[in-house]
């Protein structure tokens, strides 16, 4: 390589200097890239392309990613806030429901203040066939004794506590063959007393025995507790009649009563935890 | 003849088993009406038992069903299930030994039988209370045992598995 360079490295120097003239004065003379530079640039080419490809992929990748990522925390975040809001809306109704018993209640409570109510919710139905009973969400933390009376948001008596827990109570309904309790026609003040019959229970009704053999009842007519020896308060709705009849001695009569409370679907009471006993 | 912890084993199950049957109740069957009625399983379990286990077993588990049952679900009488399950488990227990063999006619035929005796008291015991109510009650007893007997089946199966684990070298 020294010998090469000692003998023809004049040449060579030469060679160069002469191309590089020549390159500069193409360059200079031509309106387009020198050729040197456009073999270069055409060479290089589809690599640029090829690199352009790929950095662009790259950044598609990661841009997707980063969209993919923001996408999906702002998803989890507006479905938390939907769930949230659907939980107001729910609270919503419930308040709404429980602002319409309210209401109700408002006005039995302006007609009789002797009233002390406590409002309870109704958790469980009936839970044998021989009984028709209810169990509510509060017990003796709200002072609910047994015998309470408990009535709808209108007044209309649903039926009698008859055992107590802690949080819970059972509510024996007015249809329930262990109801008996006194009872007044409203029209024409006959007495007698409303109880439960298990051969009424499964159609929903109960009977109003010791009527007057002539007592002129007519379908639809209120009866109402009584009142009378104090144990429940009085003037509590207990149903209408729908058909009066002559029992077997036929010294007196006998009536079939709806309840006025819709037992099937009540959600809210109110249980009286104390009232004026009436004389 | 069980070793003593393989009898608190067994009871334990049969403790277990009886508690699924409490949740399905609860949970579920309590909520279907069919026929005007709900199907009621605690007889059958009485019934179940009986004739696994024998009378004897069978009546004194039967009793401690009675009690939990009365502590849940409210009655003519406070007592009304405590006093009723033990003549269920007895006569569930005295069908397999000396009727049929333990098996799914004889929980049929036994779950028959509780709910006879347990309506029956029913309605002796609202006879005394001056609201008889036979024909109801009579009424009431067909359509809660014609619902609950398609249930008899499962019990059957769960309560023999209990069994069968239990008394492997039987």
């Amino acid at each position: 390589m020294k010998n090469f360079l000692k003998g023809h490295g004049l040449w060579v120097l030469f060679a160069a200097a002469v191309i590089a003239v020549a390159l500069a004065v193409m360059s200079f003379l031509s309106t387009t890239s020198s050729p040197l530079a456009n073999v270069a640039g055409v060479l290089s080419s589809p690599f640029r392309s090829a690199y352009t490809a790929v950095a662009t992929w790259f950044n598609d990748k990661q841009n997707y990613y980063k969209d993919t990522t923001a996408l999906e925390e702002e998803n989890a975040e507006l479905r938390q806030q939907i769930a949230k809001m659907e939980a107001q809306i729910r609270q919503a109704q419930d308040d709404s429901e429980e602002n319409a018993f309210l209401r109700d209640l408002l006005g039995l409570q302006t007609q009789r203040r002797d009233f002390v109510f406590e409002n309870a919710r109704v958790t469980e139905r009936s839970v044998s066939n021989w009984a028709s009973s209810l169990t509510l969400d509060k017990g003796t933390n709200y002072d609910i004794a047994v015998n309470d009376c408990v009535v709808d948001a209108t007044g209309n008596l649903v039926g009698i506590v008859s055992e107590v827990g802690y949080n819970w109570c059972t509510v024996l309904t007015v249809v329930d063959t262990s109801t008996s309790m006194g009872a007044q026609v409203f029209r024409t003040k006959d007495l007698g007393v409303a109880v439960g019959d298990f051969s009424l229970m499964g159609d929903g009704r109960l009977r109003m025995d010791y009527l007057p053999a002539d007592c002129q009842l007519l379908g639809g007519d209120l009866v109402v507790t009584s009142g009378l020896g104090g144990y429940y308060p009085s003037g509590l709705v207990i149903g209408s009649v729908e058909e009066v009849q002559k029992d077997d001695s036929g010294a007196s009569s006998y009536a079939v009563l709806v309840p006025e409370a819709d037992l099937d679907s009540l959600t809210e009471v109110a249980v009286i935890k104390s009232f004026d006993i009436v004389s | 003849m069980l070793a003593r912890n393989e009898t608190i084993f067994k009871w334990c199950l049969y403790g277990a088993a009886t508690f699924l049957c409490f949740l399905a109740q609860g949970a579920v069957f309590q909520r279907i009406t069919l026929w005007g009625v709900i199907p009621f399983l605690y007889p059958v379990l009485a019934a179940v038992v009986g004739t696994l286990e024998g009378p004897l077993a069978g009546s004194i588990y039967a009793l401690a069903l009675g009690v939990v049952c009365d502590s849940l679900l409210p009655d003519i009488i406070p007592c009304f299930y405590t006093l009723i399950f033990p003549l269920v488990g007895l006569c569930g227990g005295l069908i397999a030994k000396g009727l049929l063999s333990a098996g799914f006619i004889c929980s049929l035929v036994s779950s028959a039988a509780a709910f006879l005796l347990t309506d029956s008291f029913h309605c002796l015991l609202l006879w005394a209370n001056q609201s008889a109510a036979w024909e109801a009650g009579a009424w009431t007893m067909v359509r809660e045992f014609c619902v609950t007997a398609v249930l008899v089946i499962p019990v059957t199966l769960l309560f023999q598995a209990v069994f069968r684990k239990t008394h492997v070298y039987d």
